[in-house]
């Protein structure tokens, strides 16, 4: 016997209405817990963004005594070029720092320093960026060798702190993710001790058991996708709210690095809803197993 | 129709409500289930409805062994067996029409069937006029008329009632039990489970009686207490001859 689409439907909101507070306060739950998931999820794509075009520019850059001798220079050029991690290297003169430090460096401090005080440098691209930490450890230390700098801590520094922001997302959803399934199943056992009776004449002229569950089952699923809907237009506004703020003229800002495509927040939102969907059912359906006795 | 073979039921508490009973009715026959409490009478029923298993034996109804009947087929069992409670179990929001049409609407009869089978079976319960009644409105007599029509309106093979005059005064138990027989006469068999001395010794039908889950008695054209001058009568298989002792009316 198939079941009708318009009786599940009808006996859903039928169950839904009766039940409205529970089911507010289980979409609601639903909202916020996937609202963050979906933030979550942004966070890793847009710091994987970030990531990506940090590394383009990866350059490590070592920087030699200001006193350092011509030969201990010529050394550190010798073994720059030989080293294997690196795609090649150029040398700035002292002359050629300190016209840089002059246009980077605000004026009194710049005032500081002078040609002979610069230190002179070699700008490199290691092959990949992940190189640039063996050309780190290779060099530092050497002698002329004043320090070797690569943006690397900090892209680490960066990367941790995303991790953990995300860790703590991830968590907090967790928790109300649980919370929000077992409101669901709550609203879906209230409505069971509702129809209590109206289920055992069922059972009793013998409908069938997934005509008896198919109402309370949708019920579930309604909740998950209604509360993942507004989730998932949170999510959406969130991106949207993001990237207006990272102007795609400043380039600078790690907020215009961690901009995703349309289909990257696309993919978010149809995890989140998914999600959901599974929330919904999952508290249904033990809800059922549990209360409906068929 | 039914038939019990060697079937034991003992419930978790180790209480035995039936102790290797066997028993067989026939395809259109009236059957008096008394006993006192307790002696299994209920889960004589409930064995038919399939809301329990039993530990050992077998049972068949209407030529299907239902003992290891798949559960998801227990539904379409159930659709051939009528039931009726001493407690209605009506549903208080629906009419009179709503709840009958309820047990064809949950099987997935078809509106016009549902239209035209309702009405004839209010009529054969004598409720044509209360169609849009609510149960509260009704007198706890037509209230089991009505949920006899609903156990009915599907002309199921077997017709159950678990002490249907329990709560019912003598003259409208004796109305619900006239109902009962004219099902009967359409060819459907009825099994009545009843503490009702009055209406049993009235009837003159078969009598199965049961004492602490063992038939201790099977007499045709029985009446509540062991009869005093014929005594107790074992039952021989075949049709109850369909005598008619007392009068009666509609």
């Amino acid at each position: 016997m198939p079941i009708k689409a318009d009786y599940v439907a009808r006996e859903t909101a039928t169950n839904l209405w009766r039940n409205r507070l529970m089911t507010i306060a289980a979409v609601l739950t639903v909202t916020v817990s996937l609202a963050l998931v979906g933030a979550a999820l942004l966070l890793r794509q847009g710091a994987a963004n970030a990531e990506a075009y940090w590394q383009r520019g990866v350059q490590v850059t070592v920087w030699m005594n200001a006193n350092a001798s011509a030969s201990e220079i010529h050394a550190v050029k010798m073994q720059l070029a030989e080293y294997p991690y690196v795609h090649g290297c150029f040398y700035r003169t002292r002359a050629q720092d300190y016209q840089e430090a002059q246009h980077l460096l605000a004026a009194d401090v710049a005032s500081a320093l002078s040609p002979s005080t610069t230190p002179s440098s070699f700008r490199c691209i290691p092959n990949r960026p992940q190189d640039a930490n063996s050309v780190f450890q290779r060099f530092e230390g050497q002698p002329g060798v004043a320090k070797v700098t690569a943006p690397l801590q900090q892209i680490h520094t960066m990367e941790e702190t995303i991790t953990v922001l995300q860790w703590v997302f991830v968590a907090v959803a967790l928790v109300l993710l649980l919370s929000a399934a077992v409101l669901i199943l709550n609203t879906i056992r209230m409505a069971i001790y509702a129809r209590r009776r109206e289920v055992s004449v069922m059972k009793l002229v013998g409908a069938t058991n997934w005509f008896i569950r198919l109402p309370f089952m949708s019920e579930g699923l309604v909740q998950g996708l209604v509360g993942s809907l507004f989730a998932a237009a949170v999510v959406f506004g969130l991106h949207a709210v993001l990237n207006a703020i990272g102007n795609p003229n400043n380039p600078g800002s790690v907020l215009t690095q961690m901009r995703l495509s349309g289909w990257e927040v696309f993919g978010t939102e149809a995890v989140v809803v998914c999600i959901g969907m599974l929330i919904g059912s999952a508290g249904s359906a033990i809800a059922i197993r549990r209360f409906l006795d068929v | 129709m039914i038939r019990f073979s060697s079937v034991t039921k003992t419930y978790k508490n180790s209480t035995v409500a039936l102790r290797d009973v066997s028993l067989d009715i026939e395809k259109g026959e009236f059957v008096f289930l008394v006993g006192p409490s307790g002696s299994g009478k209920t889960t004589f029923i409930r064995l038919l409805l399939r809301e329990e298993l039993p530990d050992r034996g077998k049972i068949w109804e209407a030529g299907r062994e239902i003992v290891h009947l798949p559960s998801w087929r227990v539904p379409y069992l159930r659709r051939n067996i009528g039931c009726v409670f001493q407690d209605f179990r009506l549903l208080p929001n629906k009419t009179v029409f709503q709840n009958v049409a309820f047990a064809l609407e949950v099987i997935g009869r078809p509106k016009h069937v549902v239209n035209a089978q309702v009405p004839q079976v209010l009529e054969l319960v004598g409720l044509s006029k209360k169609h849009d009644n609510l149960p509260s409105e009704l007198s706890g007599g037509e209230q089991q008329r009505v949920a006899i029509a609903r156990a009915f309106v599907n002309r199921p093979l077997i017709l159950l009632a678990d002490e249907p005059t329990g709560n019912l005064d003598p003259a409208t138990s004796q109305g619900i039990m006239q109902l009962l027989d004219r099902i009967n006469r359409t060819g459907t068999t009825v099994v009545v489970a009843t503490h009702d001395a009055a209406l049993v010794d009235w009837m003159r039908r078969r009598v199965v009686e049961l004492d602490q889950g063992v038939i201790v008695r099977d007499q045709s054209r029985g009446v509540y207490g062991i009869d005093p001058v014929t005594g107790p009568i074992p039952r021989t298989t075949g049709p109850v001859p369909r005598t008619r002792v007392a009068a009666r009316g509609r």
